[in-house]
């Protein structure tokens, strides 16, 4: 006899096993808080957002000469039109992550579920990805603004000499390695965790399609 | 409107709650687990019912919620993982001492329906629960060839475990 139809047999009988909740029991259960990883990507992705707008307006409320920096800086087209855009990028992300919140459905099917899942997943992705692109363009924006306002810092840079700039340059891409290293790294683990299970089964499902 | 929302709610859960039972049965181990799982796929379900419009059964229905549940949004926590090793390490002990009695048989069938993966496990479930293939394909969002083809591999899957 074939395994699973033995199986099935007894599959039948298995209802009478189980503890039945009854009504005043399932109330407070469906009203209890989910642990679903929706929920914890939701919560990572509010922390993102909240993380990289304060990372923007902190310096700017705590400190005085970085404030007046860069209300200065403001001045500069180039600059002021950066802000703007960082700012409409901020509003489209929160935007686009509701949307695909809204999107993930338990009724869909397994797969499509897992997909929607995953794209909300690539939305904070990517909103990461141009916080640290504009990060990186940040460095030699500043620094070419700060040559071009700044007479002290203009002569510093027109008397080093060859191997003194290879050494700032050097130093600038390191920073910069280092700290896009760690990042990347701490994403590695927070997503790789939460998302180990959930990739494993759409590949499963993926590979039925090969 | 809402408490009117709730009492058909619960009443229809109530009433069903077999199947949440039977998806917990095959992809947990033990009771905490059972029970863990059992309030999340409750808590799923209701938050899916306001747009559950009744053009399908609520136990059909019910089977895509708690699967999708279990497969996807339930985070195992460190104990059950625990046990799962505690339970394959105890099903090659008994894997020795095989014997052709029925209950035996079964004992062992539940053992290995547990090794599956979880893709796996809810092409069994709902086999066990006498969907057809069509309703298999949609559950899951593959075709209906596919989940034929993917059904015999569990079942020569079984076999392999079973009879290694």
């Amino acid at each position: 006899m074939d395994e699973l139809e033995l199986l099935k047999k007894d599959w039948k009988n298995t209802e009478t096993k189980f503890e039945s909740y009854s009504d005043s029991e399932i109330y407070p259960m469906m009203h209890k808080k989910s642990s679903s990883i929706v929920k914890t990507l939701f919560y990572i992705s509010i922390g993102e957002l909240v993380f990289w707008i304060l990372a923007s307006i902190l310096p700017y409320l705590l400190s005085s000469t970085f404030r007046e920096k860069l209300d200065k800086s403001y001045e500069n087209p180039l600059f002021l039109g950066l802000s703007i855009f960082s700012y409409a990028v901020i509003l489209l992300f929160i935007y686009l992550l509701f949307k695909s919140y809204k999107s993930i459905s338990t009724t869909d099917s397994a797969k499509r579920l897992m997909e929607s899942i995953l794209r909300t997943r690539k939305v904070i992705k990517y909103y990461v990805l141009f916080n640290l692109s504009m990060i990186f363009l940040s460095i030699p924006l500043s620094f070419y603004f700060e040559y071009q306002e700044n007479p002290e810092f203009h002569k510093v840079i027109t008397e080093a000499t060859t191997t003194q700039m290879l050494f700032v340059y050097g130093i600038i891409i390191l920073v910069g390695a280092v700290f896009l290293i760690i990042i990347w790294l701490f994403y590695r683990l927070i997503y790789g965790i939460l998302l180990k299970r959930l990739n494993r089964n759409y590949d499963e499902l993926k590979k039925l399609e090969v | 409107m809402n408490k009117e929302l709730e009492h058909s709610f619960v009443e229809q859960l109530q009433k069903h709650q077999n199947i949440i039972h039977k998806v917990c049965r095959l992809y947990t181990n033990n009771a905490d687990a059972h029970n863990d799982l059992f309030q999340e796929i409750t808590i799923q379900l209701w938050r899916a019912y306001p747009k559950f419009r009744g053009d399908s059964k609520f136990s059909t229905w019910m089977y895509r919620v708690g699967l999708n549940t279990a497969i996807t949004l339930y985070r195992k926590s460190k104990r059950r993982v625990n046990t799962q090793e505690f339970d394959s390490v105890e099903f090659k002990i008994k894997a020795e001492e095989y014997d052709d009695t029925e209950e035996q048989q079964l004992k062992l069938l539940y053992k290995a329906v547990h090794q599956l993966n979880d893709i796996e496990k809810a092409l069994v479930f709902l086999y066990l629960e006498d969907k057809d293939y069509r309703e298999i394909s949609t559950t899951l969002g593959i075709t209906e060839v596919n989940a034929r083809v993917k059904m015999n591999r569990v079942k020569k899957k079984l076999k392999t475990i079973l009879n290694p």
